[in-house]
């Protein structure tokens, strides 16, 4: 499928028959957790499980925003340090991951929008994240593309400015991690898929795949939006998660017009503008849990309209291309860190719904501690499965079970 | 891809007319007797299937009625009622 060009983490390995750890899924998760097993926690006897090729779930598909500015105490603090580690890794993994901190602008379009704003910055600021309100003629100053004028479905108020935001090369991410994590003695097996999990009084003993059992005691499952269904269909622990698409697409290429990432939750949009001058925006998630990954017209209209209001300047504009990915959304929009609870040498790392991409390479820091000590850290606790049970939702957001434009 | 189902009452229709309500999960759990392990599982967990699963929908822009159907997750295609075992 690669030609004979020589990928660049290395020859291919032989799947050996037994690991010390097995990790199902080559997307963020994997690599980033992989990498740090082998680098802070001397692990190196690691096997990367991927079905398709590295990259090919939400890591390949993102539309590459990173950011630190979320809503509850619990994420904050994850997501700073995943934030701070963009340019650590550019220099560790020796590898360029684009890292362009333009600064994020969530738009606010009610004054109800202005004090839910006004809270988040207040949690962010008092765990050291830069973050502030402005109002929609500061806005305007910082894109001057921005349509405030009254006269639109959803008039802007004002907005979270979050100057250390911005985005990073998604596929670098993949290949510097894959690069990295491979050079310490990692084995990523590509077109492997995993098909079980083998457990003995439960205790976890085996990954079954489609090329053979490979032996272990640890397994880390994270597939993505896939990892639900595998949950369930290997070891029948049902999980709080839906499987939506979530569509994006990009524009011709523009003149410089937009340095900031701009987000609207009225609007349901995001939109950043590339190095190369396209606009990459994305959209809202399917209405109905499916993986068919497949964009709708519904979508492609909402988006034009969406931008074509709150930037005017970008009407009659073309979509270049069109994608889908998978978000698996949780209860209260936070994921779910959990192992050795259900069953000794199972661990998950899911729920990351979209935001997986900005928080991979703290969340692989501490799952290898999770993982190499058998001991969760105190920054994943609060991330349990435990806590739908026990009334301990987040509150990342105010999020019904079903997520629709409607609600 | 573009989403169709079939109502028992308005026949087959845009599926964004439609408000997705979840798996099928059986009866709802008795009061009596109820944990907070049971609800929490009967209100949030999923089995995700990617493929044919029962679920409920409501006909939200037609004649507002609740009913069940078969749907591949895969391809949002409809699928016949799987024959019962008797
Ligand atoms: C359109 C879109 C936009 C997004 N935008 C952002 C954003 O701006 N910022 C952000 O932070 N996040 C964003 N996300 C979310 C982010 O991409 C995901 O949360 C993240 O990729 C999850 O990482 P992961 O490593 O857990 O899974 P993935 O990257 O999805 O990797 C999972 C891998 O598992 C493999 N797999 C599945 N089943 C098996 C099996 N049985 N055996 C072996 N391998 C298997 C898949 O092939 C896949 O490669 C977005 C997602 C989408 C789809
Ligand atoms: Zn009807």
């Amino acid at each position: 499928m690669f030609g004979k060009s020589k990928p660049m983490w290395g020859e291919r390995k032989k799947l050996k028959s037994s690991y010390d750890v097995v990790l199902i899924g080559g997307g963020l998760h994997s690599l980033a957790t992989a990498y740090y097993l082998a680098k802070e926690q001397g692990i190196t006897d690691v096997a990367i499980i991927e079905k398709n090729y590295i990259g090919y779930g939400g890591a390949g598909r993102n539309t590459a925003i990173v950011r630190a500015n979320q809503r509850t105490q619990y994420n904050v603090p994850l997501y700073k340090e995943a934030l701070d580690l963009w340019p650590v890794l550019t220099k560790e993994l020796d590898y360029n991951l684009m890292f362009n901190n333009c600064g994020n602008l969530n738009l606010m379009h009610s004054e109800a929008a202005m004090k839910a704003a006004r809270m988040t910055i207040a949690t962010a600021q008092f765990h050291g994240v830069e973050s502030h309100l402005i109002d929609a003629k500061e806005a305007k100053e910082l894109v001057p593309a921005l349509n405030i004028s009254e006269d639109i479905t959803y008039p802007i108020h004002g907005a979270m400015f979050h100057p250390p935001g911005g985005v990073v090369r998604h596929d670098a991410v993949v290949w510097g991690l894959a690069k990295g994590a491979a050079k310490l003695g990692v084995h990523i097996h590509q077109q492997t898929e995993a098909t079980g999990i083998n457990t003995r009084n439960g205790k976890v003993t085996g990954v079954v795949t489609d090329k053979g059992t490979i032996n272990c005691k640890q397994v880390l499952v994270s597939a993505g939006g896939y990892s639900a269904s595998l949950i369930h269909g290997f070891l029948g622990i049902k999980l709080p998660i839906s499987v939506l698409t979530i569509q994006a697409m990009v524009t011709q290429p523009l003149k410089p017009l937009l340095n900031h990432v701009v987000s609207s939750g009225a609007y349901h949009c995001y939109a950043n503008q590339t190095l190369k001058g396209e606009i990459a925006t994305g959209a809202h998630m399917d209405q109905w849990p499916n993986y068919t990954t497949l964009n709708t017209a519904h979508y492609i209209k909402h988006q034009a309209e969406a931008l074509s209001e709150f930037l005017p300047a970008l009407r009659g504009l073309r979509f270049m291309r069109i994608w889908g990915g998978l978000a698996d959304m949780t209860p209260d929009m936070a994921p779910i860190m959990d192992g050795n609870e259900q069953i000794e040498g199972f661990f998950m790392d899911c729920g990351w719904g979209y935001f997986g991409f900005k928080s991979c390479s703290a969340v692989g820091k501490y799952m290898a501690q999770f993982m190499a000590t058998n001991e969760c850290p105190d920054m994943l606790r609060p991330f349990n499965l435990k806590r739908y049970q026990e009334h301990k939702l987040m509150g990342e957001t105010a999020a019904l079970v079903n997520y629709t434009p409607d609600n | 891809m573009a989403l169709t189902l079939t109502c028992p009452i308005c026949g087959k229709r845009n599926g964004y007319e439609f408000r997705y309500g979840g798996e099928e999960k059986g009866p709802r759990p008795e009061e009596e007797g109820m944990t907070p392990e049971s609800w929490c599982e009967y209100v949030h967990l999923n089995e995700c299937k990617a493929g044919v699963q029962e679920e409920w929908w409501f006909h939200r822009d037609g004649c507002g009625s609740w009913f069940k159907t078969f749907r591949d997750t895969t391809t949002n295609l409809e699928q016949p009622t799987p024959a019962r075992e008797e």
